[in-house]
């Protein structure tokens, strides 16, 4: 009896012993923690919609949520710091190989956590407050991205080169990219701006508003949206408009060989157009015009190419008056 | 036609029949030509109104000159917004709301059952499954989204007809129908998610029902559907009337029940299904035009039928008019017009058979 009153004391003296050491450790964890926010350790940053983020100096173990994100990083030079990706992250050819994490609409919130990242990064087109939301409370640093134009992809290269410590990097990614807009906008700048009407589809049919990122690249690349009033991102939209509108160029997306919009549709539908007419459907690589990433410079120069032919400048169908 | 001579000779033996009694040629005559001046009405307002306005007063003369093939008072852009786009869009409405309202009210009288509706017996599901399959695996075949539609649709139809078959008990079918489509429906969300994400946006959009993009196509099947359609249930339409005062009455009365049970559904199918894949999951028109119609001109099917299908072209006709100028140049989907003003009719209906 005595004995095993004695052993059952010592069991809750242990335990208690424990459970002491246990809060005392949680404690000196939890001081330890604030003093490193305090002497800089980690650094606070501005997101792309304004929160403020605590993040920790050269991140290790990186998720990024969206393609051009993925691609960000890779182009910074962060490829091995990459812990997971989207199933949509497909660029570069080494992105394919990183673990996945669900794709961009629906990331699997308990993946993301079992990967231990210590910065995930997210784009607002992925609109994932709600996980944003549930990461913060689960004290994982998130940084949002949101560029609306190509200028604020440029710019959020190199807050991103800020706050994975490879500003140097990002620098130098954001001249060249910088060097090719004003490359593309230079050579466009006294030609004549044709309409343009952009097909995201047909059936039903689909353009680009004025907040989106196709328009913007339209604007730069030298040529005009006739949608481009449009306060909607991704609006259907009215045929008759669009030949009442009468554009000059149509613009399409295609992708290895199979053609999102079928240029039979385009010839049938718009054939009184002057697009048509004088037979101008340029093709653009939906990659390169959607991401807001680094080879969205690619894009613009694809568009800006089809909008503005090298070989035929001095004799454009576009000059011509209408 | 056997078994028509003999209804023909019961019910002229029923002393006050009930049916029968409603419909005279005067009546007939009155109901069929409002219908037809609203829908001519509605036509002329749907082909001067849109984004780009055309006004009235010069659809005729555009009209005659297109058809003499002189030169038009239109100018280039006009004449192709007018005759390759408005005329066919307009079209394509009146047919795909003429073969829902008339599969709505073939099942309706079929399973007398006013909640029974293309959509209740999962045979819309079925043609927006097959349509979807199209969309996502065989974009590539030309006509292959209103022949997979009408595929999904019969075969839904056999499944639900072979789980449903009991025979005086049309509850069973319903049931065995909105069991269909929940499960057709979650087959089409897993599928969704399976494609890329701008054929994801198409499905979305085309599941809420979109007449702007299927007019080329979509009007030669589902005016080659309505006409058969039309033609097969007025044939029944008599068999139809025994047969709503209940199956085993209709049977001692000489009606082949059977044999009408699967010439209507199989119709009344068909229909469905080259509506669907030409315009999307449209809802509502099957369930609400045939209610509508039978409180103003009674429940004969003779007149209920090819009344429906002229108030179901009107109906659609409507809801994408509004679709189309609303918030031009937007585009809204038909899909939802038909939608929020169905819903409160029906609501309405329910309300007042009470």
């Amino acid at each position: 009896m005595r004995r095993s009153f004695l052993k059952a004391k010592s069991k809750k003296f242990l335990f208690a012993l424990a459970t002491l050491l246990l809060f005392a450790g949680c404690a000196g964890a939890r001081t330890n923690s604030a003093k490193s926010v305090e002497t800089g350790d980690h650094r606070k940053f501005t997101d792309g919609i304004g929160r403020a983020v605590s993040i920790p100096p050269n991140p290790r173990r990186i998720i990024s949520l969206a393609p051009n994100v993925t691609e960000i990083l890779f182009a910074l030079g962060l490829g091995d710091r990459v812990a997971g990706v989207t199933s949509y992250c497909d660029f570069p050819e080494a992105a394919k190989e990183k673990e996945k994490i669900g794709d961009t609409l629906n990331p699997n919130l308990e993946k993301i956590i079992s990967l231990k990242p210590d910065l995930v990064v997210v784009s607002t087109s992925s609109q994932l407050e709600n996980l944003t939301l549930r990461l913060d409370q689960l004290a994982i640093p998130v940084y949002v991205t949101n560029p609306r134009t190509a200028p604020d992809v440029v710019a959020s290269i190199r807050n991103l080169g800020e706050v994975t410590g490879t500003s140097e990097r990002a620098a130098e990614v954001a001249r060249g990219m910088e060097s090719r807009i004003s490359a593309v906008e230079q050579r466009v700048k006294n030609l004549p701006r044709p309409s343009v009407f952009y097909v995201l589809q047909t059936g039903p049919l689909i353009t680009a508003g004025r907040n989106t990122f196709i328009n913007d690249l339209i604007n730069i690349a030298g040529g005009k949206s006739i949608s481009g009033d449009e306060t909607a991102d991704y609006p259907q939209f009215s045929r008759e408009t669009v030949i009442a509108r009468a554009p000059e160029i149509i613009v399409a997306p295609a992708i290895h060989g199979s053609e999102l919009v079928k240029e039979s549709d385009l010839r049938r539908d718009f054939a009184t157009t002057p697009a048509i007419r004088s037979n101008r459907i340029v093709r653009v690589t939906p990659d390169l015009v959607d991401r807001p990433g680094p080879r969205i410079v690619e894009g613009l120069e694809q568009l800006a190419e089809g909008l503005h032919p090298l070989g035929a400048q001095a004799s454009s169908p576009a000059s011509l008056p209408k | 036609m056997r078994v028509e001579s003999l209804i023909d000779q019961v019910s002229t033996q029923l002393p006050g029949d009930p049916v029968k009694s409603y419909l005279t040629r005067r009546r007939a005559l009155i109901v069929f030509s409002v219908l037809l001046l609203a829908l001519l009405g509605c036509a002329i307002a749907a082909l001067s109104a849109g984004s780009e306005h055309i006004a009235a007063g010069r659809l005729f003369p555009a009209l005659i000159s297109k058809l003499t093939g002189t030169v038009s008072t239109l100018s280039r852009e006009q004449d192709v917004i007018l005759f390759s786009l408005r005329l066919p869009r307009i079209a394509l409405a009146i047919g795909v709301g003429a073969a829902l309202a008339i599969a709505g009210a073939a099942f309706q009288a079929l399973l007398r059952n006013p909640l029974a509706d293309p959509y209740v017996l999962g045979v819309s599901g079925g043609a927006a499954l097959g349509s979807i399959t199209a969309i996502i695996f065989a974009s590539d075949l030309s006509y292959s989204r209103p022949l997979f539609g009408f595929a999904g649709a019969a075969i839904v139809t056999l499944i639900v007809y072979r789980l449903g078959r009991r025979e005086d008990d049309p509850a069973h079918l319903v049931l065995a129908g909105v069991v269909m489509s929940t499960f057709l429906s979650s087959v089409i969300a897993v599928m969704t998610t399976m494609a890329d994400n701008v054929k994801l946006r198409n499905i979305t959009l085309w599941l809420l029902g979109d007449l702007s993009s299927g007019a080329v196509e979509g009007l030669f099947f589902v005016t080659i559907a309505v006409a058969i359609g039309a033609a097969v249930l007025l044939t029944q339409s008599r068999a139809l009337n025994l047969m709503m005062i209940g199956d085993r009455d209709a049977f001692a009365m000489g009606v082949e029940t059977a044999r009408v049970r699967w010439v209507v559904h199989l119709t009344a199918s068909l229909l469905t299904g080259a509506a669907v894949s030409a315009g999307g999951a449209i809802g509502y028109v099957g369930l609400v035009t045939p209610h509508l119609v039978r409180l103003a001109a009674g429940s004969d099917n003779r007149l209920v039928i090819p009344a429906s299908a002229i108030a179901g072209a009107i109906m659609v006709l409507i809801a994408d008019t509004i679709a189309r100028t609303a918030l031009s140049p937007r585009e809204l989907p038909t899909g939802a017009i038909t939608a929020m003003v169905g819903a409160p009719v029906f609501v309405y209906l329910l309300l007042k058979s009470r």
